[in-house]
């Protein structure tokens, strides 16, 4: 084993530092809406131009080709410059639609989609939960017909994230009439703007309405935008997965240890009911270090499983275990500054930027709840890693 | 950078494992008189090298480095390894003199672990070994143990024999060593990780076989999520345990604090394993027959020791972090 960075990792650990030190927007992204879509597109527009997009994707689709290494430096820049967060709305183009287009999609829908996505110049959305499917994806219902070289699809998907400012979707959906579970599922690419889609937005204790649910009357689809084969869907689905829940939150979970060092700041300033501060109250020194201490871990574990996919080439089913300790640390993180904070902490209007603290205490159920909830993850960890009797 | 054992590492890894469950494996301690390192298992590990991992070869050790000695207690930790062999191989790398160091390399003579409390001696390990170390952060002294009167107490941890000294035995050796320390640190890190590991070994498997109301209960989630949390603990308290031992081996600038916060993680995924292993386990995981109890209470003794939970979090909170 190792610690030892390259010369080249150091170099480019100097250079990002480097230019995010003077390209960081000096102002705060806008809480909600249309503008806070356009903010994250000039920003992946001005990385795209600038050559930073894409870190880790390869060369020949865009990308900078780099290692999963500079990839990890790279997120810790960011969030050493506190640059713009990456869970943004360009997040599921960058993160997952793209890598899925990458694995599985055809020549044309590559040379096509991946150059919009690393410009931030489409900005994409997920549909595959539904009301009656979320934990159980299989049981979806929203329908496919083939007509011709068209899909024509009928039916509703929930928790779209960003579906009114998205151009493209990941739309799972069953194209055989009578099928099952995970057999006769299609993985399509669609197009928001096509007539027949509706888009309701759904408020959340965030007090935003970035999910939404989208209806779907026959809306027609060409069939060159299946990824992967019709019918096959699951396939292509179980991959888009596998990037998510592997190394999907990565920026994420390599900033919380820069937070922990704010909440650190934090209790240095900040007074308990005792009058002392809170970084003298035992209890609370104590949360911190055990915080610290679990994202020493998450970095440690970030690189083992970088060494893994680096060498494997695809994210294996630790990314469930990850998920769990980041969203735990996430949790205990973010009580941790509700107790600093005191009464200040129940001031919010929904404002990321203006009430950091607040808002990630509200979205540490959605840390654990999308993306598969964590009980789910424990599925996957007790059939997968543990190989336990299936419990279904 | 790389944070998997590479092969070298890996062989090391297998040979302490193997050689572990052969000499000193976990089922010994079901036999009666088992406790400590007897001074015929100790010539043993002694002749194979074991004591000396961490020593340069010019001392008479193997040369290799606090990785491999991390590797092996991690091993010695799932077989709930009495603590002689842990004090034994910090003794090795005290400064005495050349015939010493050979006669406790070798296993010759015997070491026990001396914990200071009150004013009084706490050592752990074989009643009849002829020294005694004790490991502060900064330094640590070897004790003569002969002739030393010394009052036996029961000791909870069936692995190790307890005994109490009223004031300080003579002096073999002293040092400002404070590599000791980390070594010592280091190694229950990774003895904790081994524990941890090792219970859920054995719930996993026993999920597989048990039945109740005609399933497996390893087909209840309320057994197969605490078995994923106990994964959880294990993954990050030991990607931690390899960050911290590599930064030992290579002198990173924050090495402390890679380690402060291994021994913390591996105190907490002990011990919450170990206690998550025996309920799961149901009535058979509180018999003495059982390797459960053995788990906690090593767990036990091994989380107090270079650095309970108070300790290293203070210690961690404000060090600083180089890239
Ligand atoms: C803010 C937010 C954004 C989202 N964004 C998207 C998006 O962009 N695109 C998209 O497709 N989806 C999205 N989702 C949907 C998300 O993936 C689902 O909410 C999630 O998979 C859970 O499904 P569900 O809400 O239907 O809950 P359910 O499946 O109904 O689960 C209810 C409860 O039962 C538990 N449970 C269910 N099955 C089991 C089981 N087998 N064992 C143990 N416990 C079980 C769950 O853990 C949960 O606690 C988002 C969700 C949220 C909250």
């Amino acid at each position: 084993m190792d610690l030892r960075y390259s010369d080249a990792d150091i170099a480019f650990r100097a250079s990002a530092r480097n230019w995010l030190s003077s390209n960081v927007p000096s102002h705060r992204r806008p809480a909600h809406g249309p503008e806070a879509a356009r903010f994250d597109r000039d920003w992946q527009r001005k990385l795209f131009e600038h050559g930073w997009a894409g870190v880790a994707w390869p060369k020949e689709y865009g990308g900078l080709g780099l290692s999963g290494l500079q990839q990890v430096i790279w997120y810790e820049e960011l969030a050493r410059a506190r640059a713009p967060h990456h869970i943004n709305t360009t997040y599921v183009a960058l993160m997952h639609a793209g890598p899925t287009l990458i694995a599985r999609g055809t020549d044309a829908q590559k040379a096509f989609h991946l150059p919009r996505i690393l410009s931030g110049e489409s900005l994409w959305c997920q549909g595959f939960s539904e009301p009656g499917a979320g934990s159980d994806l299989a049981a979806l219902t929203t329908r496919g017909v083939i007509e011709g070289d068209e899909i024509v699809v009928n039916g509703a998907k929930m928790w779209t994230t960003d579906a009114r400012y998205a151009d493209y979707q990941e739309l799972l959906i069953r194209t055989e009439p009578g099928s099952e579970r995970h057999k006769g599922l299609t993985w399509v690419i669609c197009d928001m703007s096509l007539p027949g889609i509706e888009v309701k937005p759904v408020r959340t204790m965030m007090m935003d309405a970035h999910v939404n649910m989208v209806f779907y009357e026959n809306v027609r689809i060409p069939l060159a935008n299946v990824v992967g084969e019709v019918g096959k869907g699951w396939s292509t689905a179980l991959a888009t997965l596998s990037f998510e829940r592997g190394l999907g939150f990565i920026g994420d979970q390599l900033e919380l240890a820069e937070r922990v060092e704010r909440a650190i700041e934090l209790a240095g300033k900040v007074r308990t009911e005792t009058g002392k501060y809170a970084i003298e109250d035992e209890s609370i020194a104590q949360r911190l270090a055990a915080l610290k201490a679990d994202t020493m871990a998450i970095r440690a574990m970030t690189l083992a499983e970088i060494a893994e996919s680096d060498r494997t080439g695809v994210p294996g089913p630790n990314g469930s275990v990850m998920k769990l300790m980041v969203t735990a640390t996430h949790k205990a993180l973010s009580e941790l500054a509700g107790d600093l904070l005191g009464w200040e902490f129940l001031e919010f209007d929904g404002d990321r930027g203006a009430h950091p603290w607040t808002y990630d205490y509200l979205w540490s159920w959605v840390f654990s709840i999308a993306g598969g909830t964590n009980e789910i993850q424990r599925e996957i960890i007790a059939d997968r890693l543990l190989n336990l009797p299936k419990a279904r | 950078m790389n944070l998997a054992p590479d092969s070298g590492e890996a062989q090391i890894a297998e040979a302490a494992a193997d050689f572990l469950l052969g000499s000193l494996g976990r089922a010994r301690l079901h036999r009666v008189g088992t406790a400590d390192l007897s001074a015929e298992q100790r010539g043993e590990v002694g002749g194979l090298g074991w004591f000396g991992l961490a020593l340069p070869e010019q001392s008479g050790g193997s040369g290799l480095s606090a990785v491999e000695h991390a590797l092996f207690f991690r091993e010695a930790g799932r077989q709930c390894a009495p603590v002689d062999l842990l004090a034994q191989s910090l003794a090795a790398n005290m400064p005495v003199g050349a015939a010493l160091r050979e006669s406790v390399l070798g296993g010759a003579v015997g070491v026990g672990l001396a914990v200071e409390d009150a004013g009084t001696l706490r050592v752990y390990g074989n009643p009849l070994a002829e020294f005694a170390i004790a490991v502060r952060p900064q330094g640590a002294a070897l004790y003569r143990m002969a002739g030393v009167k010394a009052e036996t107490r029961p000791s909870l941890v069936p692995s190790s024999t307890l005994r109490v000294i009223a004031g300080m035995p003579p002096v073999e050796a002293e040092a400002e060593l404070p590599d000791l320390w980390v070594l010592g640190e280091l190694a229950t890190a990774a003895m904790l990780v081994g524990i941890a590991e090792a219970a859920l070994e054995l719930i996993a498997e026993y999920a597989k076989v048990r039945e109740t109301f005609g399933r497996k209960i390893g087909a209840y989630q309320a057994v197969r999520h605490p078995c994923a949390d106990m994964l959880v603990r294990i993954e990050a308290a030991r990607a931690q345990l390899y960050f911290a031992a590599t930064a030992i081996k290579e002198a990173h600038p924050s090495a402390q604090a890679h380690l402060d916060a291994a021994k913390h993680l591996a105190n907490q995924a002990a011990l919450a394993n170990s206690d998550a292993n025996i309920q799961l386990h149901g009535g058979i995981g509180v018999t003495e027959e059982h390797d459960a109890h053995l788990l906690h209470k090593q767990a036990l003794l091994l989380s107090r020791l270079f650095g309970a939970r108070r300790a290293v979090l203070a210690n961690l909170l404000h060090q600083e972090l180089a890239a």
